[in-house]
């Protein structure tokens, strides 16, 4: 038992095959997206054969309704993919903690306000949100994960709330209290640490899920129309399903494929993380 | 399936050559009975006499009759008026109309009603231009009716088009009441061949036979229902199935493509030159540094259109040179093609100074296109975007989600590009005037002159040639007109909209004469034995 509780969880991770596999999907398409654009070389906006070429040996994936590359298009479209995802998930879990963490560890008037506030942004569409905050500015990356992560971060405040109320009860917090720690301490010294397994779990899973958002909201022409994205590619030429299948299909694949990549290793840390897994 | 301008003037030219044509294409022996059930369009009331546009025109077309009508070639043909004289002077208009017509109430249809309509049509139709110099209309009997004008008004004849000249009833819509809100905008009295019997807003509009109609044996269909699809692929999916018989205005090639390899299925390119709708780039020339013709031409000269159009319309489509519609007689092609050249556009931008930058950026503008298909909108400023970084020129899309944010961005001239879809109306001063114009130049109107274009010599020849009697001097002042605008690019004009109408095979005399669906149907009629 000299193992810290880190380097157990680790391990735990890695001897799971399923999170394993999600982490090495996910750094493929990693590398495809970094290192994808300069060995394959050709320019996303460039027209390169006629529109609506099916895959060939030119084209693996074809080209879209300007003729333009599809695999070029796939291989840096992820990027603003996964930034809006990255960025929508930060911030949806910095909000949601702070606000469960408040109400959690407050409690009283303050929980009961701040968790009407959280039912009331929980009873909205989420998409429907998003769309009403893209049209009031104008969409672009920095709007859309805005959007994003505005509109998601509901259920982080509620396991936040919920962990501050099940650890701020405990004796250790009442020893910090006794030193004379300060609030602030406590939430951010004492309890978040104490506190973050799920919200780690939480993030993750929030990843994936704000790439998708990203995916839909670009789909329903609400995305940054400057700056490639699968869900862009996937709006872009949806009118052209029927006629021309791999228009749609490839950066819907790779969404896909990176989404429960993203999964995988979300569930891969919560079995990692979760005490009751240690004695297996 | 293409428009094929070659073929049109051949048509023309033999009219004009006085050799015998059939009448557009009919079989001997119509038959009478059976029911449309078509797509329809929402609209607020059917009244084409207080808006434009074809939600209202079509079904108000089937309801009220006007002056006149025309056929596939331009030519005015008697309709209300049995026949007409156009004055020597150009100053006045006589219209004898039929003695037979009778409104659907079952009044008689008389000169009074002409010029109540003409009034009203005059006072609130947003084509302001059409009846510009109207003094009156004088009716010295019943069955005359003369249209005085202050000066030669050639447009007056494609102004009394069933569309835009629908002949109200007087003791209906005369009757005191505001005519914008009248009640019988939506449960209308007219005399065209085809009652409204009930109007759904926003689900349906459905019409029956007119018995009395003023043309014997006609209309031959029974009933008419307009569903209204808002969603343009369950549209489609309708007519596929069945549902619906008849789409008057298919708007892209591929999905036009689609329906006419079905077999109960026909498609027409046939009925859209009247309406004449342009598909093109406007460019805001009051904005830095668009104000610069120069520049203006470079970016024109890097279109490349022809590609443009090979990559987004399969090549099916032919590039529209000039304001005027490519089937209109007075279209002309020499004009200055703006053939793609790089060279001559980065001379061009150094020319204006604009170099290029360090980065290779010469400066950066936005394009607003108009939502719709993504082959005349969207793919359009994609497609330019590549063709202008060529030069360096940056294009950033700014995308609208709906037509009313796009509208109020262009027509509050707070765009530098945009992609817009503009209808010709028949004559140049009903809908080609209004957009070049200086005086037309009104912030926050859309389809006004939005791109704040002026040129006096502009401005002149329009004026002339609104007056001109004399067909030939006004077909060289159109042709000057043309020449100018297209030099200066305050637009780049791309391509007509490749409009098709497609019905089932079985549904016969569709209506193709130059105002096409935007007409009356009296001679539709269905084939089969068990459609009827």
């Amino acid at each position: 038992m000299t193992r810290s509780p880190l380097a157990r969880a680790a391990g735990a991770f890695l001897a799971n095959p399923a999170a394993l596999a999600g982490l090495l999907i996910f750094v493929l398409m990693l590398a495809a997206q970094g290192l994808g654009p300069m060995l394959y070389g050709v320019d996303p906006l460039d027209i390169a054969a006629p529109p609506l070429s099916p895959p060939d040996g030119d084209t693996p994936f074809g080209t879209d309704y300007l003729g333009r590359d599809i695999l070029a298009a796939v291989l840096v479209g992820g990027r603003a993919t996964m930034l809006v995802g990255l960025t929508a998930a930060v911030l949806s879990v910095s909000i949601g903690t702070t606000i469960g963490a408040l109400a959690g560890y407050i409690g009283g008037r303050a929980d009961a306000l701040l968790m009407r506030i959280t039912e009331f942004f929980q009873v909205l569409p989420a998409l429907l949100f998003a769309m009403v905050v893209v049209m009031l500015f104008r969409p672009s990356l920095g709007t859309v994960a805005l959007s994003i992560g505005v509109v998601s971060w509901t259920g982080t405040a509620r396991l936040a709330r919920a962990e501050f109320m099940r650890l701020k009860g405990l004796e250790f917090i009442e020893a910090a209290r006794a030193e004379g720690a300060t609030d602030a301490r406590i939430i951010f010294r004492v309890i978040l640490p104490n506190g973050m397994a799920p919200l780690i779990v939480s993030a993750t899973l929030a990843f994936g899920g704000a790439m998708l958002f990203e995916g839909g909201l670009s789909f329903l022409g609400l995305g940054d129309p400057n700056v490639i994205s699968w869900g862009l590619m996937i709006g872009q030429n949806r009118s052209y399903l029927l006629d021309a299948w791999w228009t749609v299909t490839f950066p819907g694949l790779a969404l896909f494929v990176t989404v429960l990549s993203i999964a995988l290793i979300g569930d891969g840390i919560n079995d990692a993380l979760d005490p009751r897994s240690i004695n297996h | 399936m293409s428009i094929s301008i070659g073929r049109r003037g051949a048509i023309v030219a033999a009219g004009a050559t006085g050799l015998p044509i059939a009448s557009h294409a009919q079989a001997p022996d119509p038959k009478r009975g059976g029911t449309l059930v078509m797509l329809g369009a929402s609209t607020r009331h059917v009244n084409p006499a207080l808006q434009s546009g074809t939600p209202a025109g079509i079904p108000g077309t089937q309801i009220f009759a006007s002056p006149l009508r025309f056929d596939d070639k331009w030519n005015p043909l008697p309709y209300l008026a049995e026949s007409w004289v156009l004055a020597a002077d150009g100053k006045s208009l006589t219209l004898n109309l039929v003695k037979s017509a009778v409104f659907h109430d079952g009044a008689p249809v008389t000169s009074a009603d002409v010029a109540f309509s003409i009034g009203v049509i005059q006072k609130n139709h947003p084509f302001k231009t059409m009846l510009e110099p109207v003094e009156g209309v004088d009716t010295p009997d019943p069955h005359t009716a003369i249209i005085r004008m202050s000066r030669p008004h050639p447009a007056i004849m494609l102004a009394m088009s069933p569309a835009l000249c629908p002949i109200l009833p007087k003791h209906v819509y005369g009757d005191g009441r505001d005519i914008l809100t009248h009640p019988a905008n939506t449960a209308p009295v007219g005399s065209g061949p085809y009652r409204l019997t009930e109007f759904k807003p926003g689900e349906s509009i459905t019409l029956a036979r007119f018995d009395r109609f003023f043309i014997p044996g006609r209309p031959y269909l029974d009933k008419i229902v307009m569903r209204i699809i808002a969603d343009a692929p369950t549209a489609l999916l309708a007519l596929e199935r069945q549902e619906i018989v008849y789409i008057p205005y298919v708007t892209t090639v591929r999905d036009a493509e689609r329906l006419g390899k079905q077999a109960h299925l026909q498609v027409s390119d046939k009925g859209f030159e009247g309406i004449g709708a342009l598909n093109w780039l406007a460019f805001n020339c009051a904005k830095k540094p668009l104000d610069d013709k120069r520049v203006r031409q470079a970016l024109a000269y890097l279109a490349d259109r022809p590609r443009m159009l090979k990559v987004l319309q399969g090549g099916k489509v032919p590039v529209a040179l000039t304001p005027i519609h490519p089937g209109s007689p007075l279209y002309t092609t020499e004009v200055n093609h703006f053939d793609y050249d790089l060279k001559k556009a980065e001379a061009l931008l150094d020319e204006a100074g604009h170099k290029k930058g360090a980065d290779g950026v010469r400066f950066k503008l936005t394009i607003d296109p108009i939502p719709g298909a993504v082959e005349t909108s969207a793919g359009v400023a994609e497609f330019l975007r590549g063709q202008f970084k060529r030069a360096g020129v940056e294009l950033e899309l700014r995308t609208a989600p709906d037509f009313p944010t796009w509208a109020q961005r262009v027509a509050g001239q707070e765009f530098d590009l945009a992609t817009d879809a503009v209808f010709n109306w028949g004559d140049p001063v009903i809908g080609v005037h209004r957009t070049y114009l200086t005086r037309n130049i009104r912030k926050g109107v859309i389809w006004s002159n939005t791109q704040s274009y002026s040129n006096p010599k502009v401005d002149a020849l329009l004026d002339a040639a609104a007056a001109e009697p004399d067909p030939a001097k006004r077909k060289a002042e159109y042709k000057e007109f043309q020449q100018l605008v297209v030099d200066d690019v305050p637009i780049l004009f791309l391509h007509p909209f490749p409009y098709t109408q497609a019905a089932h095979k079985g549904l016969k005399g569709l209506p193709t004469t130059i105002w096409g669906p935007m007409s009356p149907w009296d001679e539709m009629y269905w084939e089969a034995a068990d459609r009827r």
